[in-house]
């Protein structure tokens, strides 16, 4: 090698030593300044759920907006719902759950065309379930209990028979009297020797009034909103028979909130 | 090999560049999985902001005090104060400012003794 060139070779070695010990030792990078995008996940995710929490104070749709937007979530409202469902499962206040609820429903989530109805007039409420993806038998049921005078009755219950969907749910839709899907509605569910609940909201792909409950069969559930007395009973996954193949079937409630008069 | 040597300087010269060109433009420092304690100003005072959006109507001083825990571990009241300052000097709505101001002095009061109602 040139005795030329081995200056040039030493300075280099010398120039990024030095670069680096300063960048990495004497001066590391401190980070500030930064945005809730680079937030670590479980910070996001904390963040995301301060955002909920301030939005179901306030209201501000459009500020929650902004503030979602921080994050460039292609899908939000999904994101909230999942964070919803995740601070559920993780025994997390449900003050939280259905803040995030709340926003994932008013972020215009709205429930997917039905496949065995024509298009709804605007403000029409939909009816069956948006997941059947073949033609389902629905035999309606001429029991239901309807409690004058609460906040929301049962406006149906059906027996949905689907193929496609052999695991029996307790699926429930709330709507209130615009015929708008409400998220955030507890609902309870009590059989024999155990209770549950979940809340409306947390699948807002389903629509922002819609939540389920798988079932077990052989049990016999009764669905009721906390915040109403109006109770559908004798839940059972009675057996379905189509295309020669019998399967459980899955019952749809509707709760809606009377229009006022 | 001497410290005079041209060569010398003008390989710690480039070396530098190189190390800067590196990492300035090359393989640029990308910020993640940082924490809360380092948003910048504006969306640090929007997150007390928030606090105390969710403080009006939930009115729990120890849900807030949490919440602001996460931007680290100064009083939490010292982020309150300089969000009302920041929101102050950059024009914020009357209203918000009047929000943060009632966290502050939710902060500022404290916790009543158990069994005691406060008047």
């Amino acid at each position: 090698m040139s005795r030329g060139i081995l200056p040039l070779l030493v300075g280099i070695a010398l120039g990024l030593a030095g670069g680096l010990t300063y960048a990495w030792v004497i001066d590391p990078v401190q980070f500030t300044s930064t945005s809730p995008a680079a937030l670590r996940a479980d910070f996001q995710a904390d963040y995301l759920t301060l955002i909920a929490s301030a939005y179901a104070s306030t209201r501000d749709l459009d500020r929650a907006r902004a503030r979602l937007a921080l994050f460039s979530d292609p899908n939000p409202a999904e994101t909230l719902g999942a964070l919803a469902q995740a601070r559920l499962a993780s025994g997390g206040p449900m003050a939280e759950a259905q803040a995030l609820a709340l926003l994932a429903g008013d972020l215009g989530v709205r429930p997917s065309p039905l496949p065995t109805s024509g298009t709804p007039s605007p403000g029409s409420r939909p009816s069956g379930s948006p997941t059947v993806a073949r033609s389902p038998t629905v035999r309606p049921s001429p029991t239901v209990t309807r409690t004058p005078g609460a906040p929301f009755r049962v406006d149906s219950r059906e027996l949905v028979c689907d193929i496609d969907q052999q695991i029996p749910r307790l699926r429930v839709r709330v709507f209130d009297s615009a015929g708008q899907g409400v998220p955030g509605v507890e609902v309870l569910v009590v059989w024999e020797d155990g209770q549950d609940h979940f809340f409306t909201g947390l699948k807002p792909e389903l629509g922002s009034g819609f939540g389920d409950f798988t079932m077990t069969e052989g049990v016999t559930y009764t669905v009721r909103l906390a915040e109403s007395d109006a109770l559908a009973t004798g839940l059972v996954a009675e057996t379905c028979t189509e295309d020669g193949e019998t399967f459980p079937g899955s019952w749809e409630l509707v709760f809606v909130q009377p229009e006022e008069s | 090999m001497s410290l005079r040597s041209p060569r010398l300087w003008l390989g710690l010269a480039l070396g530098i560049a190189a190390g800067l060109l590196y990492g300035w433009v090359l393989q640029p420092v990308e910020l993640y999985d940082t924490a809360p304690s380092s948003l910048r100003e504006d969306y640090r005072t929007d997150y007390v902001l928030m606090v105390a959006e969710a403080y009006g109507v939930e009115a729990d001083r120890t849900q807030a005090v949490v919440r602001l825990a996460a931007l680290g571990p100064q009083p939490p009241i010292e982020f309150v104060e300089s969000a009302i300052a920041y929101a102050t000097a950059n024009g914020f709505a009357a209203q918000d400012i009047e929000r943060l101001s009632r966290l502050a002095r939710g902060l500022g009061t404290a916790p009543p003794a158990a069994g005691i109602q406060p008047p």
